[in-house]
Protein backbone atom coordinates (compact mmCIF):
# COMPACT_ATOMS: atom_id res chain seq x y z
CA UNK A 1 0.00 0.00 0.00
CA UNK A 2 1.31 3.00 -1.37
CA UNK A 3 1.09 6.16 1.24
CA UNK A 4 2.11 9.19 -0.40
CA UNK A 5 4.10 11.95 1.84
CA UNK A 6 3.41 15.58 1.66
CA UNK A 7 6.62 16.90 3.18
CA UNK A 8 9.47 14.58 1.66
CA UNK A 9 7.09 14.89 -1.66
CA UNK A 10 6.86 11.29 -2.95
CA UNK A 11 5.21 8.00 -1.95
CA UNK A 12 6.52 5.03 0.04
CA UNK A 13 4.91 2.03 1.02
CA UNK A 14 3.19 2.29 4.28
CA UNK A 15 4.24 -1.51 5.44
CA UNK A 16 8.32 -0.88 4.90
CA UNK A 17 8.19 2.49 6.49
CA UNK A 18 5.95 0.52 9.85
CA UNK A 19 8.40 -2.29 9.23
CA UNK A 20 11.55 -0.08 9.57
CA UNK A 21 10.11 1.77 12.29
CA UNK A 22 9.59 -1.47 14.31
CA UNK A 23 12.53 -2.93 13.33
CA UNK A 24 14.68 -0.15 14.93
CA UNK A 25 12.48 0.28 17.16
CA UNK A 26 13.21 -3.59 18.34
CA UNK A 27 16.73 -2.95 18.39
CA UNK A 28 16.19 0.41 20.37
CA UNK A 29 13.90 -1.74 23.14
CA UNK A 30 16.15 -4.02 23.42
CA UNK A 31 19.63 -1.70 23.56
CA UNK A 32 17.64 1.30 25.19
CA UNK A 33 19.26 3.78 22.75
CA UNK A 34 16.59 6.19 20.81
CA UNK A 35 17.82 4.11 17.34
CA UNK A 36 17.80 7.98 15.52
CA UNK A 37 21.46 6.44 13.95
CA UNK A 38 19.95 3.36 12.92
CA UNK A 39 16.60 5.05 11.05
CA UNK A 40 18.13 8.41 9.71
CA UNK A 41 20.93 6.55 6.91
CA UNK A 42 18.04 4.02 6.13
CA UNK A 43 15.45 6.74 5.16
CA UNK A 44 18.11 8.61 3.08
CA UNK A 45 18.98 4.98 1.63
CA UNK A 46 15.65 4.50 1.03
CA UNK A 47 15.01 7.99 -0.99
CA UNK A 48 13.66 10.22 1.56
CA UNK A 49 15.89 14.10 0.78
CA UNK A 50 18.56 13.98 3.89
CA UNK A 51 16.72 17.29 5.28
CA UNK A 52 13.34 15.23 5.19
CA UNK A 53 14.78 12.32 6.79
CA UNK A 54 17.14 13.64 10.04
CA UNK A 55 14.17 16.33 10.30
CA UNK A 56 11.11 13.43 10.83
CA UNK A 57 13.61 10.69 12.65
CA UNK A 58 13.69 13.69 15.51
CA UNK A 59 10.02 13.27 15.88
CA UNK A 60 9.76 9.88 16.20
CA UNK A 61 13.05 9.68 18.63
CA UNK A 62 10.59 12.00 20.86
CA UNK A 63 8.14 9.06 20.28
CA UNK A 64 10.55 6.27 21.05
CA UNK A 65 12.53 7.57 24.47
CA UNK A 66 8.62 8.52 25.63
CA UNK A 67 7.34 5.19 27.01
CA UNK A 68 10.82 4.48 28.22
CA UNK A 69 11.11 7.63 30.14
CA UNK A 70 7.72 7.48 31.81
CA UNK A 71 8.41 4.31 32.94
CA UNK A 72 11.53 5.65 34.72
CA UNK A 73 10.15 8.15 36.08
CA UNK A 74 7.15 6.11 37.66
CA UNK A 75 10.12 4.00 39.49
CA UNK A 76 11.88 7.09 40.72
CA UNK A 77 14.55 6.48 37.90
CA UNK A 78 14.99 10.20 36.80
CA UNK A 79 17.26 12.46 38.43
CA UNK A 80 14.89 15.96 37.19
CA UNK A 81 17.31 18.26 38.46
CA UNK A 82 20.59 17.21 36.65
CA UNK A 83 18.13 16.80 33.35
CA UNK A 84 16.63 20.14 33.84
CA UNK A 85 20.69 21.26 33.53
CA UNK A 86 21.06 19.07 30.54
CA UNK A 87 18.18 20.40 28.48
CA UNK A 88 18.52 24.02 29.00
CA UNK A 89 21.95 23.59 27.74
CA UNK A 90 21.02 21.12 25.40
CA UNK A 91 18.27 23.38 23.78
CA UNK A 92 20.96 25.97 23.09
CA UNK A 93 23.26 23.66 21.55
CA UNK A 94 20.09 22.19 19.30
CA UNK A 95 19.91 26.01 18.67
CA UNK A 96 23.82 25.81 17.04
CA UNK A 97 23.36 22.46 15.39
CA UNK A 98 19.85 23.54 13.54
CA UNK A 99 21.82 26.66 11.90
CA UNK A 100 24.59 24.80 11.16
CA UNK A 101 22.39 22.11 9.41
CA UNK A 102 21.21 24.86 7.40
CA UNK A 103 24.72 26.13 6.20
CA UNK A 104 26.26 23.11 5.80
CA UNK A 105 23.00 22.01 3.27
CA UNK A 106 23.94 25.21 1.21
CA UNK A 107 27.26 24.44 1.11
CA UNK A 108 26.84 21.31 -0.47
CA UNK A 109 28.85 19.67 2.94
CA UNK A 110 26.18 18.07 4.44
CA UNK A 111 26.45 14.80 3.59
CA UNK A 112 29.71 14.90 4.45
CA UNK A 113 30.17 16.33 8.17
CA UNK A 114 26.97 13.70 8.66
CA UNK A 115 29.34 10.82 7.73
CA UNK A 116 32.38 11.85 9.69
CA UNK A 117 30.27 12.86 12.27
CA UNK A 118 28.48 9.44 12.76
CA UNK A 119 32.47 7.72 11.83
CA UNK A 120 33.92 9.61 14.63
CA UNK A 121 31.24 9.28 17.05
CA UNK A 122 30.18 6.11 16.45
CA UNK A 123 33.56 4.67 15.87
CA UNK A 124 34.98 5.70 19.35
CA UNK A 125 32.05 4.72 21.34
CA UNK A 126 31.59 1.58 19.90
CA UNK A 127 35.33 0.59 20.19
CA UNK A 128 34.72 1.96 24.00
CA UNK A 129 31.88 0.04 24.50
CA UNK A 130 33.09 -3.11 22.70
CA UNK A 131 36.88 -2.72 24.70
CA UNK A 132 34.61 -2.18 28.35
CA UNK A 133 32.29 -4.72 27.33
CA UNK A 134 34.54 -7.93 25.97
CA UNK A 135 36.76 -7.10 29.48
CA UNK A 136 33.64 -7.74 31.62
CA UNK A 137 33.03 -10.84 30.15
CA UNK A 138 36.16 -11.89 30.15
CA UNK A 139 36.12 -10.77 33.64
CA UNK A 140 32.90 -12.71 34.76
CA UNK A 141 33.62 -15.78 32.99
CA UNK A 142 37.00 -16.11 34.69
CA UNK A 143 34.59 -16.06 37.80
CA UNK A 144 36.04 -12.59 39.51
CA UNK A 145 33.56 -10.57 40.92
CA UNK A 146 33.25 -7.02 38.94
CA UNK A 147 33.59 -4.38 41.37
CA UNK A 148 31.00 -1.70 40.81
CA UNK A 149 32.46 1.65 40.50
CA UNK A 150 32.26 3.59 43.41
CA UNK A 151 29.62 7.01 42.70
CA UNK A 152 31.97 8.93 45.33
CA UNK A 153 35.36 8.57 43.04
CA UNK A 154 36.76 12.33 42.61
CA UNK A 155 38.31 13.34 39.34
CA UNK A 156 39.58 16.63 37.75
CA UNK A 157 35.90 17.14 36.98
CA UNK A 158 34.81 17.48 40.86
CA UNK A 159 37.39 19.84 41.32
CA UNK A 160 35.87 22.67 39.44
CA UNK A 161 33.81 25.64 40.66
CA UNK A 162 30.08 26.50 40.63
CA UNK A 163 29.44 23.37 42.25
CA UNK A 164 25.24 22.72 42.76
CA UNK A 165 24.06 19.80 44.97
CA UNK A 166 21.97 17.05 42.58
CA UNK A 167 20.03 15.24 45.49
CA UNK A 168 18.70 12.09 43.56
CA UNK A 169 22.04 10.98 41.74
CA UNK A 170 23.89 11.73 45.59
CA UNK A 171 26.60 14.38 43.40
CA UNK A 172 27.48 17.63 44.14
CA UNK A 173 29.49 18.43 41.57
CA UNK A 174 30.30 21.69 39.35
CA UNK A 175 27.32 22.26 36.84
CA UNK A 176 30.20 23.14 34.11
CA UNK A 177 30.62 19.82 32.79
CA UNK A 178 26.98 19.23 33.39
CA UNK A 179 26.33 22.16 30.70
CA UNK A 180 28.82 21.01 28.12
CA UNK A 181 27.75 17.84 27.76
CA UNK A 182 24.16 18.98 27.42
CA UNK A 183 25.75 21.41 24.72
CA UNK A 184 27.62 19.11 22.74
CA UNK A 185 24.66 16.45 22.65
CA UNK A 186 22.23 18.95 21.74
CA UNK A 187 24.68 20.41 18.81
CA UNK A 188 25.53 16.66 17.63
CA UNK A 189 22.04 15.01 18.06
CA UNK A 190 19.91 18.24 16.18
CA UNK A 191 22.83 18.23 13.35
CA UNK A 192 23.03 14.37 12.97
CA UNK A 193 19.15 13.68 13.36
CA UNK A 194 20.25 11.62 16.85
CA UNK A 195 18.88 11.30 20.23
CA UNK A 196 22.74 10.87 21.61
CA UNK A 197 21.69 8.31 24.19
CA UNK A 198 24.30 6.43 23.58
CA UNK A 199 26.73 9.47 24.07
CA UNK A 200 24.24 10.73 27.30
CA UNK A 201 24.94 7.52 28.77
CA UNK A 202 28.75 6.93 29.08
CA UNK A 203 29.35 10.30 29.44
CA UNK A 204 26.53 10.44 32.74
CA UNK A 205 28.22 7.60 34.20
CA UNK A 206 32.15 7.86 33.64
CA UNK A 207 32.46 11.88 33.55
CA UNK A 208 30.20 12.73 36.28
CA UNK A 209 29.75 9.62 38.34
CA UNK A 210 26.18 9.73 37.92
CA UNK A 211 24.84 6.24 39.97
CA UNK A 212 23.78 3.39 37.40
CA UNK A 213 19.87 3.66 38.84
CA UNK A 214 19.13 6.98 37.52
CA UNK A 215 21.55 7.06 34.52
CA UNK A 216 19.03 5.90 32.00
CA UNK A 217 15.80 7.43 33.41
CA UNK A 218 17.58 10.98 33.18
CA UNK A 219 19.43 10.21 29.41
CA UNK A 220 15.71 9.18 28.76
CA UNK A 221 14.25 12.31 29.83
CA UNK A 222 17.04 14.47 28.53
CA UNK A 223 16.43 12.75 24.94
CA UNK A 224 12.70 13.60 25.27
CA UNK A 225 12.86 16.95 26.05
CA UNK A 226 15.66 17.89 23.91
CA UNK A 227 14.10 15.97 20.56
CA UNK A 228 11.29 18.01 21.07
CA UNK A 229 12.66 21.22 21.17
CA UNK A 230 14.75 20.17 17.83
CA UNK A 231 11.52 19.05 15.64
CA UNK A 232 9.74 22.65 16.87
CA UNK A 233 13.26 24.22 15.67
CA UNK A 234 13.45 22.10 12.77
CA UNK A 235 9.75 22.68 11.99
CA UNK A 236 10.39 26.41 11.83
CA UNK A 237 13.89 26.35 10.36
CA UNK A 238 13.64 24.35 7.48
CA UNK A 239 9.73 23.36 7.31
CA UNK A 240 11.14 19.59 6.36
CA UNK A 241 9.16 17.71 9.16
CA UNK A 242 7.30 15.42 7.63
CA UNK A 243 4.06 14.93 10.40
CA UNK A 244 3.29 11.71 8.28
CA UNK A 245 6.42 10.02 7.56
CA UNK A 246 7.14 10.16 11.51
CA UNK A 247 3.79 9.42 12.98
CA UNK A 248 4.49 5.82 11.05
CA UNK A 249 7.59 5.16 12.08
CA UNK A 250 6.50 6.25 15.69
CA UNK A 251 3.72 3.26 15.39
CA UNK A 252 6.59 1.14 14.03
CA UNK A 253 9.08 2.33 16.59
CA UNK A 254 7.26 2.08 19.80
CA UNK A 255 5.38 -0.73 19.05
CA UNK A 256 9.14 -2.48 18.20
CA UNK A 257 9.90 -1.12 21.38
CA UNK A 258 7.64 -2.70 23.68
CA UNK A 259 9.06 -6.28 22.31
CA UNK A 260 12.38 -5.38 21.82
CA UNK A 261 12.43 -4.30 26.34
CA UNK A 262 11.08 -8.06 26.96
CA UNK A 263 13.75 -9.43 24.42
CA UNK A 264 16.42 -7.56 26.49
CA UNK A 265 15.33 -8.85 29.24
CA UNK A 266 16.78 -11.96 28.33
CA UNK A 267 20.05 -10.72 27.91
CA UNK A 268 22.79 -9.66 30.49
CA UNK A 269 24.46 -6.22 30.25
CA UNK A 270 27.45 -6.94 29.64
CA UNK A 271 26.32 -9.03 26.28
CA UNK A 272 23.74 -6.30 25.57
CA UNK A 273 26.45 -3.91 25.36
CA UNK A 274 28.64 -5.78 23.33
CA UNK A 275 25.75 -6.53 20.57
CA UNK A 276 25.13 -2.60 20.69
CA UNK A 277 28.80 -1.61 20.26
CA UNK A 278 29.08 -4.55 17.35
CA UNK A 279 26.19 -2.99 15.48
CA UNK A 280 27.16 1.17 16.81
CA UNK A 281 30.65 -0.31 15.18
CA UNK A 282 28.95 -1.69 12.05
CA UNK A 283 27.21 1.66 11.36
CA UNK A 284 30.63 3.54 11.72
CA UNK A 285 32.39 1.53 9.49
CA UNK A 286 29.48 1.66 6.81
CA UNK A 287 29.93 5.55 6.86
CA UNK A 288 33.76 5.30 7.10
CA UNK A 289 33.99 4.00 3.77
CA UNK A 290 31.51 5.61 1.99
CA UNK A 291 34.49 8.92 2.71
CA UNK A 292 37.10 6.71 1.67
CA UNK A 293 35.98 4.21 -1.33
CA UNK A 294 35.84 6.06 -4.75
CA UNK A 295 32.09 6.97 -5.09
CA UNK A 296 30.16 5.19 -7.69
CA UNK A 297 29.24 8.34 -8.94
CA UNK A 298 31.32 11.81 -8.07
CA UNK A 299 28.46 14.09 -9.79
CA UNK A 300 25.57 14.61 -7.51
CA UNK A 301 22.59 17.18 -7.47
CA UNK A 302 20.63 19.36 -5.14
CA UNK A 303 18.25 22.16 -5.27
CA UNK A 304 19.42 25.14 -3.47
CA UNK A 305 17.19 27.81 -1.07
CA UNK A 306 13.58 26.75 -1.29
CA UNK A 307 11.24 25.16 1.06
CA UNK A 308 13.03 22.31 1.63
CA UNK B 1 -11.58 50.18 -41.87
CA UNK B 2 -12.66 47.45 -44.04
CA UNK B 3 -9.51 47.92 -45.90
CA UNK B 4 -7.50 47.15 -42.85
CA UNK B 5 -9.42 44.00 -42.03
CA UNK B 6 -9.04 42.80 -45.57
CA UNK B 7 -5.22 43.15 -45.97
CA UNK B 8 -5.28 41.90 -42.39
CA UNK B 9 -6.83 39.03 -43.62
CA UNK B 10 -4.74 38.33 -46.31
CA UNK B 11 -1.77 38.83 -43.73
CA UNK B 12 -3.26 35.29 -42.09
CA UNK B 13 -3.84 33.99 -45.19
CA UNK B 14 -0.04 34.19 -45.86
CA UNK B 15 2.25 34.01 -43.61
CA UNK B 16 1.88 30.46 -42.34
CA UNK B 17 3.56 28.65 -45.03
CA UNK B 18 2.27 25.25 -45.00
CA UNK B 19 -0.74 26.30 -44.09
CA UNK B 20 -1.36 24.08 -41.01
CA UNK B 21 -2.80 24.60 -37.52
CA UNK B 22 -2.93 21.98 -34.45
CA UNK B 23 -5.85 21.03 -32.79
CA UNK B 24 -4.76 19.12 -29.20
CA UNK B 25 -6.19 18.19 -25.92
CA UNK B 26 -4.89 17.16 -22.47
CA UNK B 27 -6.55 14.06 -20.52
CA UNK B 28 -6.86 16.26 -17.64
CA UNK B 29 -5.74 19.59 -16.93
CA UNK B 30 -4.82 18.91 -13.27
CA UNK B 31 -3.39 16.19 -11.08
CA UNK B 32 -4.27 15.71 -7.83
CA UNK B 33 -2.01 13.95 -4.98
CA UNK B 34 -4.01 12.27 -2.53
CA UNK B 35 -2.85 9.97 0.14
CA UNK B 36 -2.97 7.20 -2.28
CA UNK B 37 -0.71 9.14 -5.24
CA UNK B 38 1.48 6.84 -7.15
CA UNK B 39 2.16 9.22 -9.94
CA UNK B 40 -0.49 9.57 -12.88
CA UNK B 41 -0.73 8.27 -16.42
CA UNK B 42 -1.53 11.78 -18.82
CA UNK B 43 -2.56 11.27 -22.34
CA UNK B 44 -2.08 13.97 -25.24
CA UNK B 45 -3.64 13.88 -28.54
CA UNK B 46 -4.88 15.88 -31.52
CA UNK B 47 -4.86 16.61 -35.10
CA UNK B 48 -2.91 18.39 -37.67
CA UNK B 49 -5.63 20.40 -39.18
CA UNK B 50 -5.18 22.76 -42.26
CA UNK B 51 -5.68 26.72 -41.40
CA UNK B 52 -8.72 28.03 -41.06
CA UNK B 53 -10.19 29.52 -44.37
CA UNK B 54 -7.26 27.46 -46.77
CA UNK B 55 -8.92 24.47 -48.71
CA UNK B 56 -5.48 23.06 -49.32
CA UNK B 57 -4.79 19.73 -47.41
CA UNK B 58 -2.07 19.24 -45.27
CA UNK B 59 -0.06 16.46 -46.20
CA UNK B 60 2.49 14.40 -44.09
CA UNK B 61 4.57 12.55 -43.40
CA UNK B 62 4.58 14.80 -40.05
CA UNK B 63 6.07 14.63 -36.78
CA UNK B 64 4.94 15.68 -33.65
CA UNK B 65 7.43 16.15 -30.43
CA UNK B 66 5.76 16.73 -27.06
CA UNK B 67 7.96 18.31 -24.58
CA UNK B 68 6.69 18.60 -20.57
CA UNK B 69 7.92 20.95 -18.81
CA UNK B 70 8.07 21.12 -14.83
CA UNK B 71 7.91 24.21 -12.10
CA UNK B 72 11.73 25.46 -11.84
CA UNK B 73 14.26 25.60 -9.10
CA UNK B 74 17.37 26.48 -8.42
CA UNK B 75 19.77 23.80 -8.96
CA UNK B 76 23.32 22.77 -8.29
CA UNK B 77 25.54 19.94 -9.85
CA UNK B 78 28.22 19.11 -7.51
CA UNK B 79 31.28 16.79 -7.84
CA UNK B 80 33.28 14.88 -5.66
CA UNK B 81 37.49 14.80 -5.55
CA UNK B 82 39.64 12.67 -3.35
CA UNK B 83 41.38 15.27 -0.79
CA UNK B 84 43.92 13.46 1.19
CA UNK B 85 41.62 9.85 1.10
CA UNK B 86 38.77 11.61 1.70
CA UNK B 87 36.02 12.46 -0.90
CA UNK B 88 34.71 15.72 -0.68
CA UNK B 89 32.39 18.00 -2.88
CA UNK B 90 34.78 20.52 -4.12
CA UNK B 91 33.17 21.86 -7.41
CA UNK B 92 29.86 23.08 -7.99
CA UNK B 93 28.11 24.82 -11.04
CA UNK B 94 24.52 26.30 -10.00
CA UNK B 95 21.68 26.58 -12.58
CA UNK B 96 18.80 29.06 -12.16
CA UNK B 97 15.59 28.10 -12.92
CA UNK B 98 16.21 24.54 -13.92
CA UNK B 99 13.32 22.74 -14.85
CA UNK B 100 12.06 19.99 -12.27
CA UNK B 101 10.56 17.76 -14.46
CA UNK B 102 11.78 17.80 -18.61
CA UNK B 103 10.26 14.75 -20.26
CA UNK B 104 10.38 14.92 -24.57
CA UNK B 105 7.82 12.66 -26.49
CA UNK B 106 8.18 11.87 -29.85
CA UNK B 107 7.66 10.18 -33.35
CA UNK B 108 10.67 9.20 -34.11
CA UNK B 109 14.34 9.51 -33.67
CA UNK B 110 14.88 13.01 -32.93
CA UNK B 111 18.24 13.76 -34.84
CA UNK B 112 15.89 12.49 -38.22
CA UNK B 113 12.90 14.48 -37.52
CA UNK B 114 15.18 17.89 -37.00
CA UNK B 115 18.57 19.07 -37.16
CA UNK B 116 20.41 19.87 -33.57
CA UNK B 117 20.09 23.76 -34.20
CA UNK B 118 15.98 24.00 -33.95
CA UNK B 119 16.09 21.57 -31.31
CA UNK B 120 17.90 23.30 -28.86
CA UNK B 121 16.65 26.91 -29.65
CA UNK B 122 13.22 25.70 -28.89
CA UNK B 123 14.20 23.47 -26.13
CA UNK B 124 13.84 20.66 -26.88
CA UNK B 125 16.52 18.79 -25.78
CA UNK B 126 16.95 18.95 -22.10
CA UNK B 127 20.67 20.06 -22.32
CA UNK B 128 19.44 23.59 -23.76
CA UNK B 129 18.63 24.35 -20.12
CA UNK B 130 22.27 23.94 -18.58
CA UNK B 131 23.85 26.48 -21.39
CA UNK B 132 22.77 29.38 -18.95
CA UNK B 133 25.12 27.91 -15.82
CA UNK B 134 25.85 31.20 -13.65
CA UNK B 135 29.64 29.94 -12.26
CA UNK B 136 30.88 27.74 -14.71
CA UNK B 137 33.49 28.60 -17.12
CA UNK B 138 33.89 27.16 -20.70
CA UNK B 139 35.13 24.30 -20.17
CA UNK B 140 33.25 22.58 -16.41
CA UNK B 141 30.15 24.76 -17.64
CA UNK B 142 29.35 21.34 -20.49
CA UNK B 143 30.77 18.98 -18.38
CA UNK B 144 28.76 19.77 -15.15
CA UNK B 145 25.63 20.40 -17.73
CA UNK B 146 25.84 16.34 -18.78
CA UNK B 147 26.18 14.90 -15.81
CA UNK B 148 23.41 17.23 -14.08
CA UNK B 149 21.04 15.64 -16.69
CA UNK B 150 22.25 12.26 -16.75
CA UNK B 151 21.57 12.65 -13.24
CA UNK B 152 18.02 13.55 -13.60
CA UNK B 153 17.62 10.91 -16.14
CA UNK B 154 18.20 8.40 -13.45
CA UNK B 155 16.41 9.86 -10.99
CA UNK B 156 13.41 9.67 -13.64
CA UNK B 157 13.06 13.64 -13.53
CA UNK B 158 14.19 13.85 -17.42
CA UNK B 159 13.88 11.95 -20.06
CA UNK B 160 13.19 11.13 -24.04
CA UNK B 161 11.34 8.75 -25.07
CA UNK B 162 11.79 8.56 -29.00
CA UNK B 163 8.54 6.06 -29.42
CA UNK B 164 6.45 8.09 -27.20
CA UNK B 165 3.97 9.34 -29.71
CA UNK B 166 1.85 7.48 -31.93
CA UNK B 167 -0.13 8.35 -34.79
CA UNK B 168 -3.14 6.55 -35.37
CA UNK B 169 -3.59 8.19 -39.08
CA UNK B 170 -2.23 10.24 -41.13
CA UNK B 171 -2.48 13.47 -38.89
CA UNK B 172 -4.36 12.21 -35.68
CA UNK B 173 -1.43 11.10 -32.72
CA UNK B 174 -1.85 9.94 -29.16
CA UNK B 175 1.17 10.20 -26.62
CA UNK B 176 0.97 8.93 -22.79
CA UNK B 177 3.51 10.15 -20.40
CA UNK B 178 3.20 8.31 -16.85
CA UNK B 179 4.06 11.39 -14.25
CA UNK B 180 5.74 9.43 -11.03
CA UNK B 181 4.82 9.70 -7.95
CA UNK B 182 7.80 12.28 -6.84
CA UNK B 183 6.99 14.62 -9.51
CA UNK B 184 7.43 17.83 -7.91
CA UNK B 185 3.97 19.47 -7.20
CA UNK B 186 3.38 23.06 -9.20
CA UNK B 187 2.80 24.12 -12.55
CA UNK B 188 3.74 22.37 -15.61
CA UNK B 189 3.29 23.18 -19.02
CA UNK B 190 3.54 20.54 -22.25
CA UNK B 191 4.48 22.67 -25.64
CA UNK B 192 3.46 20.20 -28.78
CA UNK B 193 5.93 20.76 -31.98
CA UNK B 194 4.51 19.86 -35.09
CA UNK B 195 7.61 18.82 -37.49
CA UNK B 196 7.75 18.69 -41.38
CA UNK B 197 10.99 17.96 -43.44
CA UNK B 198 12.91 19.26 -40.41
CA UNK B 199 11.05 22.47 -39.81
CA UNK B 200 8.60 23.71 -36.80
CA UNK B 201 5.19 24.43 -39.00
CA UNK B 202 2.61 24.71 -36.19
CA UNK B 203 2.92 24.82 -31.87
CA UNK B 204 0.82 24.72 -29.33
CA UNK B 205 0.98 24.70 -25.51
CA UNK B 206 -1.51 24.03 -22.62
CA UNK B 207 -0.64 23.81 -18.86
CA UNK B 208 -1.53 21.81 -15.89
CA UNK B 209 -0.96 21.43 -12.69
CA UNK B 210 0.33 18.96 -10.54
CA UNK B 211 -1.38 19.48 -7.11
CA UNK B 212 -1.58 18.42 -3.62
CA UNK B 213 -5.28 17.91 -2.35
CA UNK B 214 -6.96 17.45 0.69
CA UNK B 215 -5.05 16.24 3.80
CA UNK B 216 -1.94 16.22 1.99
CA UNK B 217 -2.47 19.85 0.92
CA UNK B 218 -3.06 20.78 4.54
CA UNK B 219 -0.27 19.24 6.06
CA UNK B 220 2.05 20.98 3.43
CA UNK B 221 0.44 24.34 3.83
CA UNK B 222 -0.16 23.98 7.27
CA UNK B 223 4.08 23.18 7.65
CA UNK B 224 4.57 26.25 5.59
CA UNK B 225 2.38 28.68 6.94
CA UNK B 226 2.67 27.81 10.46
CA UNK B 227 5.73 25.98 11.18
CA UNK B 228 5.47 27.12 15.24
CA UNK B 229 2.37 25.21 15.12
CA UNK B 230 2.82 22.41 12.62
CA UNK B 231 6.41 21.31 15.29
CA UNK B 232 4.58 21.70 18.58
CA UNK B 233 1.70 19.61 16.63
CA UNK B 234 4.29 16.78 15.76
CA UNK B 235 5.53 16.77 19.40
CA UNK B 236 2.21 16.42 20.64
CA UNK B 237 1.57 13.43 18.36
CA UNK B 238 4.72 11.80 19.31
CA UNK B 239 4.22 11.99 23.00
CA UNK B 240 1.01 10.88 22.56
CA UNK B 241 1.81 7.93 20.56
CA UNK B 242 4.76 6.98 22.72
CA UNK B 243 2.97 7.39 26.02
CA UNK B 244 -0.02 4.87 24.18
CA UNK B 245 2.08 2.80 23.29
CA UNK B 246 3.39 2.05 26.86
CA UNK B 247 0.03 2.05 27.91
CA UNK B 248 -0.90 -0.91 25.49
CA UNK B 249 1.37 -2.94 25.68
CA UNK B 250 1.84 -3.19 29.20
CA UNK B 251 -1.49 -5.04 29.61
Amino acid sequence: MQIYLPIAELSVNLFFLVGIGGAVGFLSGLFGVGGGFLLTPLLIFSGVPAPVAVASVTGQVVAASTSGALSHYRRGGIDLHLAMYLVLSGILGAFGGVATFALLRDAGQLDLVISLGFLILLGSVGVLMLIESSRALLRTRKGVVVRERLPNQHSWIHGLPMRVRFKKSRLYISVLPVLLIGLFIGFVGSLLGIGGGFIMVPALVYLLRVPGNVVIGTSLAQVVAMMAATTILHAVQSQSVDILLAFCLMVGGTAGAQFGAAAGKQLRGEQLRGLLALLILAVAIRFGLSLVLTPGDVFSTAVVGGAR
Amino acid sequence: MRLVLALLGLCLLLVPAHGARLVSQLSNDSVEITSSYAGERLTFFGSIEPDAGSTERVEGPFHVVVVVVGPTQDRVARRKTNNFGIWINTEQVEYDNFPSYFHVLASGKLEDISDITTLTTNNILPEAYTLSSDSGDWWSGPVFGRELVRLMTQQGFFGVQENGVNFLSNNFYSARLTLPSNAPPGPYIALTYVFKNGEIIARKSEGFAVRKIGFERFIALSAIQYPLLYGIVCVILALFTGWLGGVIFKR
